[in-house]
């Protein structure tokens, strides 16, 4: 019931190219990119990605966001640590979204943020499905 | 829709006609006795006649499944809607409704219901009532709390709240075990301890409901009228260990911040049925540290660490 990770091929252990699907409503929390290079396309329907500045080293207070945009299909967008960090979001309540996803080099952990406060949260990261296969936790 | 529909395609089990500027939906539809799926998004569906009159009596009722009806300009769930018992996924997202009818108790057959993207200000209690409901969403409405009675929903596995007006959650959200998933960011949820809100006193009605349900005074609906039947239903257990009591509209307030862990702190409205009840939680003092606060702190730090895992951010 949320948005899943589907891999498609793990480049000999140099990226993760991996197709993400959302459904109406489906958003991401806001996430870093543990140190690579973050690459995404849009290739169906429509996706809302909302860049935030990273908090202060005590975070105490609201996120503060730097910018959105809505990626329209065939669009592409990157970023990576130094750039910030981002929310993306499927904002539409009526048709789903589908993005390809580039991470190099791959990883399993990244941060997320809660927007209110900052505080931010180690998370492992799974895949539904990986090769074609679904993935049983 | 055509005319001849049902005769050129009597086993016809999909139909999508979503995206056609459709506005109406008319008797064409109730000789398909084996519709199952019924997409009708993005169209100009709401005004009378979007659905047939009759329906509850179709084929159509008993067999439809899933009915889309998402990007259309409904100001109000049409009541006919109500009457398809068959119905397991019904989405009404992206439309102009302003609330949710109690009779949504009618669709006992429902497991996913999407309402995201309306303007809705306040869920019916009776929303709890569907017993198979398993997937809820109700994201970028204008709701503003939640009723307690949410947690009767046994079967809930994914909530959306995000994108409300909720500046608290009632303490028995706590309560839904099954619950994997739970999405509220874009709520102005308060970060500072709220004093204790008005106490209204019980009307006349809430106190004989209150001693029908703490005596266990024996009834059965043929005793009583439909409403107040239904009203006894709608019972909440006061949550202080030592009251055992119930109310039903009238109630003290008081929020109290569960941690979750250091990473969260959630306000959760605790309802207890009189101003007695609120001596065991909180001192006198109203300090909103929670660890002063002894009895339902464990269940609720345990709740609260099983709740961190569902909290999507």
């Amino acid at each position: 019931f949320r948005y899943t990770r589907n891999l498609v091929d793990n480049g000999n252990g140099k990226f993760n190219l991996m197709i993400l699907c959302w459904g109406e409503g489906h958003g991401s929390s806001i996430h870093d990119h543990t140190d690579s290079h973050c690459f995404m396309k849009i290739l169906q329907g429509n996706l809302k990605e909302t860049l935030f500045e990273w908090p202060e080293k005590k975070g105490n207070g609201e996120m503060a966001k730097k910018s959105e945009r809505v990626l329209r299909e065939n669009q592409c967008a990157y970023i990576n640590d130094s750039i910030g960090l981002h929310r993306v979001e499927n904002i539409s309540h009526t048709e789903t979204a589908v993005s390809l996803h580039l991470y190099s080099p791959p990883f399993d952990t990244c941060n997320t943020f809660d927007q209110r406060t900052g505080h931010k949260h180690k998370v492992t990261m799974t895949f539904y499905s990986q090769f074609g296969e679904r993935t049983v936790c | 829709l055509p005319a001849g529909l049902s005769q050129w395609f009597p086993a016809l089990e999909v139909l999508d006609v979503s995206g056609t500027g459709l506005a109406e939906m008319g008797a064409e539809l109730l000789s398909l006795p084996c519709l199952h799926t019924l997409l009708a998004k993005n169209n100009r569906l709401g005004g009378p006649g979007s659905l047939p009159k009759g329906l509850g009596q179709a084929p159509l009722a008993r067999s439809l499944r899933v009915l889309n009806l998402s990007g259309n300009r409904f100001a109000e769930v049409p009541p006919v809607l109500l009457q398809l018992r068959g119905l397991h996924s019904l989405s009404l997202g992206g439309n102009r409704l302003h609330s949710i009818p109690p009779d949504i108790q009618e669709l006992r057959s429902l497991e996913f219901l999407y309402l995201g993207g309306n303007f809705i200000t306040s869920i019916p209690p009776e929303l709890a009532k569907l017993p198979s409901l398993k997937y809820l969403v109700l994201c970028d409405n204008k709701i503003q709390s939640i009723p307690p009675q949410l947690s009767q929903l046994h079967s809930l596995r994914s909530l959306s709240l995000h994108n409300n007006l909720l500046t608290y959650l009632p303490r028995e959200i706590l309560n839904l075990v099954h619950l994997e998933e739970l999405s509220l960011r874009g709520n102005p949820l308060v970060v500072r301890f709220v004093r204790d809100l008005t106490y209204n006193p019980p009307s006349l009605q809430e106190l004989a409901g209150r001693t029908v349900k703490t005596r266990n005074v024996p009834y059965a609906p043929s005793d009583l009228p439909e409403n107040l039947v239904r009203y006894l239903s709608l019972a909440s257990n006061c949550p202080n260990p030592k009251c055992g009591g119930v109310y039903f509209d009238s109630c003290v307030r008081q929020i109290k911040f569960v941690d979750f862990c250091g990473k969260y702190r959630l306000p959760l409205m605790h309802y207890l049925c009189s101003p007695e009840c609120s001596s065991p939680f909180s001192s006198a003092s109203q300090s909103s540290t929670s660890q002063s606060e002894s009895d339902s702190e464990d269940e609720a730090s345990v709740a609260a660490r099983r709740m961190q895992k569902v909290l999507l951010g």
